[in-house]
């Protein structure tokens, strides 16, 4: 985590707010996040975490509030335009297709065609995208058996790396990771926590939600705990054990709340 | 199983070499190929008169009909959706175009030479103009009202019978027929005549870009999760606008094809083939829920159906036969592609 301070702001959202009828999911929420960086982030169920991916993800427009990228000021209709913009976002259960394969799948909606006339009428260079795939994920850290293997035949492990995989070789700027370690082996979550290393020695940002603390403990430089809507804490990942994290969540430690830098 | 097993311990390219056998052995198409085989030697032990080239040639031109019917459906099938209006799209596709040449152009079947060659040309594009734009309502009522395809095709279906019907007063409409095109028909390049050659192309054609096109991975794409597909940036529904669109003209191609073997335009000259075409497809091994097809499957699939059909008319059996041994054939492929599926998980 030592230098990420000094590193450029590559994500910000300030005081963001979100209601839902009479509900308040986020309450001026504020949020910084650099190129390197993982952030942790925290809250129990109910906490607006949420919200916030997808106020981040561009999958809802907040009510208030600025969100800049690279310093400038930006706003998302559809999550589209923030996957335009370099955001990935791996969301709990989007998956797969699963009867694609798994090159077909990293490459969905970004396929590589041939060259010349057949390519102009979208033939697909099927061997060159296995190939591709293939080191894509490797170069992530992800050991996929084969690239022209249906999803459907690989493990939920697997699947998941590899969802991983797509996110972090096409993510330019940010990765945002909802649940990733979900219903996952101790193995394969390591393995998963390997990737979001991978992603950050790339110089992405990633904001990485988990329920699962170690896992949150191991892979963060900071994080940010999140209760009722607000922002509770946002501290380096150093200045928390496992159970002054718990004690944050839930509330039992009292926090005072961090005021934007 | 025990073979796959020792494979998966060994290096990838044996178990590349062994995916590959296991992957013909429970390759559709290779059942589907024995199933004909299979149907052809127990025909033509029967009735030897079977194994003959007009035999083939009666076959191949039933084929043709429904054929470019259940290659449409395919790509429906796989993108998760169903067009019922096909059949119907036959009909009207076919009346229409035989109404335009009758009262547009003015040519009845007393024309012949090149004018009724013309004219066939201009019936030919205004059948398929039919079945597009009765695809891309199709279209419109799926991704615009939402309403899920198996409504929207069999009220497409209901909609394109009645104004065949309407247009038709109920009775065929004789138009041109050029011998020399309605004759297309007739085994002069036997046993392929050329319209059965076209047919061929057009499928041949179609299966490229399902297989091996950026179209036909967005097709599978939706079918296996439309969640997935949206969120990689696909547009889905115009995609699926393309799709249905293509099914529709694919029927009123057919439509064309039904024309030229009556020389009119009958309104319930495909009354029936929507089912024979989601026949074709499901012997073919599409499933139902998207995602799974390949378009061989289905050519293939057609061809049973029709050797099946040609089959037990010869050796005598009542044509009523003919539905209840359909009936079958779809059953054991359904089973069959459960079968597979539960033992590749195992």
């Amino acid at each position: 985590m030592a230098g990420a301070e000094k590193r450029e702001v590559i994500y910000e959202v300030k005081n963001v707010s979100k209601r839902y009828g009479s509900v308040v999911a986020l309450d001026g929420a504020s949020l910084k996040l650099h190129a390197g960086e993982v952030i942790g982030l925290v809250g129990d169920n109910g906490a607006g975490k949420s919200t916030l991916v997808k106020v981040l993800s561009g999958a809802h427009e907040p009510d208030g509030g600025q969100i800049f990228l690279d310093g400038e000021e930006r706003s998302w209709s559809s999550p589209r335009e923030a996957l335009d913009a370099g955001i990935e976002t791996l969301y709990q259960d989007s998956g797969l297709a699963p009867h694609l394969t798994v090159s077909q799948n990293v490459f969905l909606g970004r396929e590589k065609t041939v060259k010349g006339l057949l390519g102009k009428l979208g033939f697909l260079a099927r061997k060159e995208m296995e190939h591709d795939a293939h080191a894509d994920l490797e170069r992530v850290g992800i050991a996929v058996p084969a690239a022209n293997r249906p999803v459907a035949q690989l493990s939920g492990g697997q699947r998941q790396a590899v969802a991983i995989g797509r996110a972090v070789s096409w993510a330019r700027k940010v990765i945002i990771l909802d649940e990733p370690t979900n219903h996952l082996g101790a193995r394969q979550a390591g393995e998963v926590l390997e990737v979001i290393k991978a992603a950050k020695k790339k110089g992405l940002g990633v904001i990485f939600i988990s329920h699962t603390l170690p896992h949150v403990l191991e892979v963060t430089d900071r994080i940010v705990v999140l209760r009722l809507g607000r922002i509770v804490k946002d501290a380096p990942t150093s200045t928390f054990t496992g159970d002054t994290l718990v004690g944050t969540i839930t509330g039992t430690i009292q926090t005072i709340k961090v005021e934007g830098d | 199983m025990a073979n796959s097993k020792q494979a998966t311990s060994a290096q990838t390219t044996s178990v590349a070499v062994a995916d590959r056998l296991k992957g013909m052995l429970s390759n559709q198409s290779t059942i589907l190929v024995g199933v004909m085989v299979l149907l052809v030697a127990v025909f033509g032990s029967i009735e030897p008169k079977f194994l003959s080239a007009a035999t083939m040639n009666n076959v191949l031109t039933d084929w043709g009909s429904v054929v470019l019917l259940a290659v449409g459906q395919t790509l429906v099938v796989i993108s998760g959706g169903i067009d019922l209006s096909v059949g119907a799209v036959v009909g009207l596709s076919g009346v229409i175009s035989a109404w335009t040449m009758v009262n547009v152009l003015h040519l009845d079947s007393t024309a012949t030479g090149s004018k009724a060659t013309g004219g066939l040309l201009v019936g030919l594009l205004v059948s398929v103009a039919v079945g597009v734009s009765v695809g891309l309502l199709n279209a419109v009522l799926i991704n615009k009202l939402k309403i899920v395809p198996f409504i929207a095709t069999l009220s497409t279906m209901g909609a394109a019978l009645g104004f065949s019907v309407i247009i038709s007063s109920g009775m065929p409409i004789q138009g041109p027929a050029n011998y020399e095109l309605i004759s297309a028909m007739d085994a002069k390049t036997n046993p392929f005549s050329w319209a059965i050659l076209g047919s061929a192309l057009v499928i041949t054609i179609v299966g490229l870009f399902l297989h091996k096109s950026r179209f036909g991975l967005y097709t599978y794409a939706i079918g296996s999760n439309t969640f997935a597909a949206r969120a990689a940036g696909i547009s889905v529904e115009k995609h699926l606008t393309k799709v249905y669109a293509l099914s529709g003209g694919l029927a009123g191609l057919a439509g064309m094809y039904v024309y030229l073997r009556l020389g009119a335009g009958s309104p319930s000259s495909g009354t029936g083939r929507e089912l024979d075409a989601i026949a074709a497809v499901v012997i073919g091994g599409a499933s139902l829920m998207g995602g799974i097809g390949r378009l061989w499957g289905t050519v293939l699939g057609a061809l049973i159906l029709f050797t099946v059909q040609s089959g037990l008319i010869m050796i005598g059996v009542a044509p009523d036969w003919k539905k209840v041994v359909v009936a079958i054939l779809i059953a054991a492929a359904v089973a069959a592609q459960g079968l597979q599926k539960s033992n590749r998980r195992s």
